[in-house]
């Protein structure tokens, strides 16, 4: 307790100090306006902001990242309560009754419950992270080569559960990504591989062009093949603050959403979508009196708003913990740190406790700011939504550009970018999740080289894997996922759940 | 025998195709043993699997309760074509296209790009991806200024309304703003304007 509240301390005189707090309000300001528009995602989001934060230090580029994801879960909610859009997939749930609720007049208390009932969860959370992390840290320190290989197949295999669509599929494009990581030197022998003499490839394919062109690039490129509808409901937002009779009725539902959404994030594959998916199922079993969901329940609003947000919070814990990300979100902050120079990993809470607990203090003071923040900008929000795609989307590509482009000023980056492009619209055309792939890119490296150790130590045995508690725990358990996964029945459970997330 | 998910019989060709790649590419690295691992040994590996996973994804668009065309976007054939025989000349007789003149060469190379991009769904897919090459192409010849300009007309050119004035003035605004924000404020060593050299 003593070394929670010490550790806190640091955290926050770090946190607290006048630059991060600025580049933390940067962030989350940044994270809201992206958030609210619709069409790019907190993913593209992160890679297009990703090089701005090259020239900061790496305490105060992975608050500003960290502020960004946060505040796009934020801003996304604006944008379902007020367009019937989703400014993030996040947000799609809170569209069902948000929506309805602006149509009845109460846009207003909608987003202000939204807004409440996200604060409460990413503080709640934040202190789980606080709580939760030393420990795991603790433990994966004595994980040995084995262990973290066993434990990167359970977090991919998990990421495979949770894709949408076919589970081949999810697993070809895992596999697929793992293949693009192993683009460049091999740190082993030093042979260049699949380089084809290109001397840009030696160093790998550049993280920042592969997270842009697949998710960023497809995306625009898809919006603007579907063409443009979207109508502003802005006629009457009312007074934000939800009534108290309002808030008492949404207090059980913020915290049974809080706790589903934590547990939720911390899951491979997790993160913010499936919290709000999770606890708006949950609300909807639960809530039996007022208006009936989908017709505009408070309910339906502050539920799924805290899930996601407390889930957004503890996929940080994977991530910061033991060095693997738990969604695509996650592997791009991984991709920022390595880009700071910092190896992810337990090591980095012992190695540097200011960045880390001074992130984990950010959020909080971040969480903070959006409530303060964003009740009073919701005018500014809703003007922002009037601009027409047709002028917001050359900005979008212009700032995607110029942020592939400065990574290492080449032109080489930008030709990749294209082709990832490319390849992400052929992703969404053939229904190949391309999340997963991200997910395998940044593990590659890693996986190669702990099998490699695993191997070596045990002298070429692979029984070693099984032969060692932890690492044949985390294997049985990413088998059972699979068997479990692939049992027709629960397929077509499976299949009912993403279709309804995806209405 | 007929395709009944054209989505699942792409995507299966797809892995097929990065899994033979890269497992051929692997045959010149050394495999090692299980207990020293060549570089080739975890690659071959993946791109086997990855194969194998191809054939089942595309086995299975042969027998599917979800029926999707074939034809999953535009592809324009004869254009590939023309891009591969281009792109093959640009990439194998460099040094001669060089020799005539380096601008000549560089030429060949932009037209074979622009083939390969517009091989591929509407004007809106082509025109984003190619803007982009440009930029990257043109950002230290021109300077972040005329780039911008040049980058918002050609994104503009994606989309469905193209109005003159609008644009005109969006492009001139984030011209500015970006020497300002990204050069002046984050200190990025883009150059602002075109080098006048000699």
């Amino acid at each position: 307790m003593e070394q929670l509240l010490s550790n806190l301390g640091l955290g926050f005189s770090v946190a607290l100090s006048l630059t991060n707090l600025w580049y933390c309000f940067i962030g989350v300001l940044l994270g809201t306006l992206i958030g609210v528009l619709p069409g790019i995602g907190p993913l593209a989001t992160i890679a297009m902001l990703l090089p701005v934060t090259f020239t900061l230090s790496p305490t105060s580029a992975l608050i500003m990242l960290a502020g960004i994801y946060y505040g796009a879960q934020y801003g996304g909610s604006t944008t379902a309560i007020l367009v019937n859009l989703p400014g993030e997939t996040s947000s799609a749930i809170t569209m069902l009754d948000g929506y309805q609720m602006a149509r009845q007049g109460r846009a207003g208390p909608a987003l202000g419950i939204a807004a409440i009932g996200s604060f409460i969860a990413g503080s709640a959370a934040t202190l789980l992270i606080a709580v939760a992390a030393p420990p795991l840290a603790e433990v994966a320190l004595k994980f040995g080569p084995a262990e973290y290989f066993s434990l990167m197949v359970l977090g991919l295999v998990g990421a495979v559960v949770l894709a949408h669509g076919s589970v081949v599929k999810a697993v070809a494009m895992v596999i697929l990504g793992l293949l693009l990581g192993l683009i460049g030197t091999d740190v082993n022998s030093g042979v260049a591989r699949f380089t084809f003499g290109v001397p840009e490839l030696s160093d790998g394919l550049g993280f920042v062009a592969i997270a842009m062109g697949t998710f960023g690039y497809a995306e625009i490129i898809l919006n603007l093949e579907q063409g443009e509808h979207r109508e502003v409901f802005t006629a009457k937002v009312g007074k934000l603050l939800p009534s108290m009779d309002d808030f008492i009725y949404c207090v059980p539902s913020i915290i049974r959403a809080t706790i589903l959404g934590s547990a939720l994030g911390i899951l491979p594959g997790g993160g913010a979508l499936l919290g709000s998916f999770g606890a708006y199922a949950v609300e909807k079993k639960l809530t039996k009196d007022r208006e009936p969901f989908g017709k505009g329940n408070i309910r339906g609003v502050a539920g799924p708003e805290a899930g996601n947000n407390a889930a957004a919070q503890t996929s940080f814990i994977p991530m910061l913990t033991l060095g693997i990300p738990s969604n695509a979100i996650m592997a791009m902050m991984i991709g920022a740190m390595m880009i700071q120079g910092i190896a992810p990993g337990p090591q980095v809470m012992t190695q540097k406790p200011d960045l880390f607990w001074g992130m984990i203090a950010s959020m909080w003071v971040g969480n903070l700011m959006l409530v303060i923040l964003n009740l009073p900008l919701i005018g500014m929000w809703i003007k922002l939504l009037t601009v027409p795609y047709r002028i917001l989307y050359p900005a979008i590509l212009l700032f995607c550009t110029i942020g592939v482009y400065s990574v290492q000023n080449s032109a080489f980056d930008s030709i990749l970018t294209a082709l990832f492009g490319l390849f992400g619209y052929i992703c969404v055309k053939t229904e190949s999740e391309p999340a997963p792939m991200l997910l395998g890119y940044i593990l590659g490296p890693l996986m190669e080289e702990n099998l490699r150790r695993a191997m070596l130590l045990s002298r070429g045995d692979p029984t070693v894997f099984f032969q060692r508690p932890i690492s044949a725990v985390m294997l049985v358990l990413a088998i059972l996922l699979l068997i479990v996964i692939a049992l027709p029945f629960l397929q077509k459970k499976r299949d009912e759940v993403f279709t309804e997330s995806d209405q | 025998m007929q395709i009944k998910n054209g989505k699942d019989f792409w995507a299966g060709l797809m892995y097929i195709g990065f899994g033979l790649a890269f497992v051929l590419v692997s045959r010149n690295y050394s495999m090692g043993s299980a207990l020293r691992m060549g570089p080739a040994y975890f690659p071959t590996w993946l791109g086997g699997l990855l194969t194998l996973l191809g054939i089942i994804v595309v086995a299975r668009s042969f027998k599917s309760h979800l029926e999707y065309s074939w034809r999953l976007f535009e592809f324009r054939r004869y254009f590939m074509l023309a891009a591969v025989v281009i792109g093959g000349i640009a990439y194998w007789k460099q040094a001669m296209l060089v020799g005539v003149h380096p601008w000549f060469a560089l030429l060949i190379n932009g037209v074979a790009i622009v083939l390969f991009f517009a091989s591929f769904g509407k004007r809106s897919l082509s025109w984003i991806l190619l803007v982009t090459v440009l930029f990257g192409y043109l950002l230290k010849p021109l300077g972040v200024v005329i780039t911008t300009i040049i980058l918002v007309f050609g994104a503009s050119l994606a989309g469905h309304e193209f109005k003159f004035r609008e644009i005109l003035f969006l492009a001139i605004g984030l011209g500015i703003f970006c020497a300002a924000a990204f050069v002046y404020g984050l200190g990025l060593p883009f150059p602002v304007w075109p080098e006048l050299r000699g």
